[in-house]
């Protein structure tokens, strides 16, 4: 019996190792993106600030001094604030690390475990948190990213549990309004049309314009909510196309990003 | 008697799939392929999508790239017996990859250098499974 045992076995693991000897089958050269032979994802992965700045770094040498905004005692209102403020500051944490300012990156970790907390899921950031000011500490950039992300999205994932999906969308809308209002800035200061290209991201504006219209109407009466949604389709003819976003409109699109940001640090 | 029985659950153990696999059982085979990666510098993304197919019907995710990156994306299944694949397209439907495999039990990848700035579509697919529906996680990653 046990013969026969280790025989099936063998034959089991045969069949289950075989997978390597297979060649790999060549996929189409070409699909036809008006009928996509598979049905769409709706869920979009926003990158995080860092897949930008990296390129940012690539092109030229930003002051990313200039750019970070030390951030004081973040004005805490209704939760739609709160969670639009918490994107805007993790996206803080991500410019701090591109300037390597310890200090700053460790003050940006305790705010986001106190807005984390006044949105009710500070207990899915502590970790992170004290990740980060340890990381600060041996100015481990590095890690630093990976827990401002990984930090994001504990706090998304918690919100969902806490069935505020809709929240949770509003911490990746501040986090990308910051980080595309610093994208414009280094840009601005030193046009070029490469650094320019980056902004064309219609993917993105359509994910949270088709977000932004699917909220519950207490949410889409938040006045800041309500400025968002106003201002967001502004920028989507001006990044249209990539090949001819001109100085022009980066600058719009930076007064644009830049208004939403103060309006959120001020509750306004 | 006992012995048969005991021959039976333990073929039927390995034949069959884990009860309790779930999403992310196949997010930590995807990860466990972007492994290597991350010592050559790939920055990998804590956000992920997930989800069951049948076999030979494919999804589509649209995703942001930027031009001045390298990306990895990594797919996983929970089913070791299952292929998986993934490929990635530009906005006009150009296949765009550098590269990509599948010839690793649980796991499939694919990498890109984007021309440019802008949407990608990423297709996945079970192209062989013994379920009826396959588990599967894809992940990325940057530098």
């Amino acid at each position: 019996m046990n013969r026969f045992f280790l025989f099936a076995l063998s034959c089991v693991l045969a069949v289950g190792n075989a997978l390597p000897g297979i060649a790999q089958e060549e996929p189409p050269r070409r699909i036809d993106v008006s009928a996509l032979p598979a049905t769409v994802v709706d869920d979009v992965v926003v990158p995080v600030p860092t897949e930008v700045f990296g390129v940012l770094d690539k092109l030229g040498s930003p002051n990313w001094h200039d750019v970070l905004r030390k951030i004081e005692n973040p004005k805490r209102g209704e939760r739609a604030q709160v969670a639009l403020l918490l994107g805007t500051v993790i996206a803080e944490g991500f410019i701090a690390v591109e300037a390597q300012e310890p200090e700053e990156v460790k003050k940006i970790g305790r705010h986001v475990l106190n807005l984390a907390g006044a949105i009710g899921v500070r207990k899915s950031v502590i970790s992170r948190t004290s990740s980060i000011i340890e990381a600060a500490d041996k100015k481990d950039w590095a890690r630093i990213r990976v827990e401002f992300d990984g930090a994001s999205e504990d706090v998304k994932q918690a919100m969902i549990e806490l069935k505020d999906e809709q929240l949770a969308q509003l911490v990746s809308l501040g986090g990308w309004l910051r980080g595309t209002e610093a994208l414009t800035q280094v840009v601005s200061k030193n046009y070029s049309k490469d650094g320019a290209e980056l902004l064309h991201q219609p993917t993105l504006l359509d994910f949270f314009q088709r977000r932004l219209d699917g909220m519950n109407p207490r949410l889409k009466r938040h006045s800041l909510v309500k400025k968002v949604r106003e201002q967001l389709p502004e920028i989507r003819p001006l990044i249209e196309k990539p090949n001819s976003l001109s100085e022009e409109s980066v600058e719009k699109i930076h007064a644009i990003t830049s208004g939403l940001v103060k309006a959120i640090a001020q509750d306004s | 008697m006992k012995t048969i029985f005991c021959l039976t659950l333990a073929l039927l153990c390995l034949l069959h799939p884990r009860a309790h696999a779930t999403i992310d059982d196949a997010l930590s085979f995807a990860l466990e392929a972007a492994g290597p990666y991350v010592k050559e510098g790939f920055t990998v993304r804590e956000d992920y999508w997930g989800g069951d197919l049948p076999v030979k019907q494919k999804k589509a995710i649209v995703h942001q790239l930027f031009k001045g990156n390298e990306y990895w994306f990594w797919m996983g299944t929970d089913l070791e017996s299952a292929r998986i694949t993934v490929h990635i397209y530009d906005s006009e439907g150009n296949l765009a990859e550098a590269e990509s495999w599948n010839n690793k039990p649980h796991m499939a990848a694919a990498r890109i250098v984007p021309k440019a700035t802008g949407s990608y579509y990423l297709i996945v697919e079970i192209q062989k499974s013994s379920q009826e529906r396959t588990r599967w996680a894809l992940a990325y990653g940057f530098r």
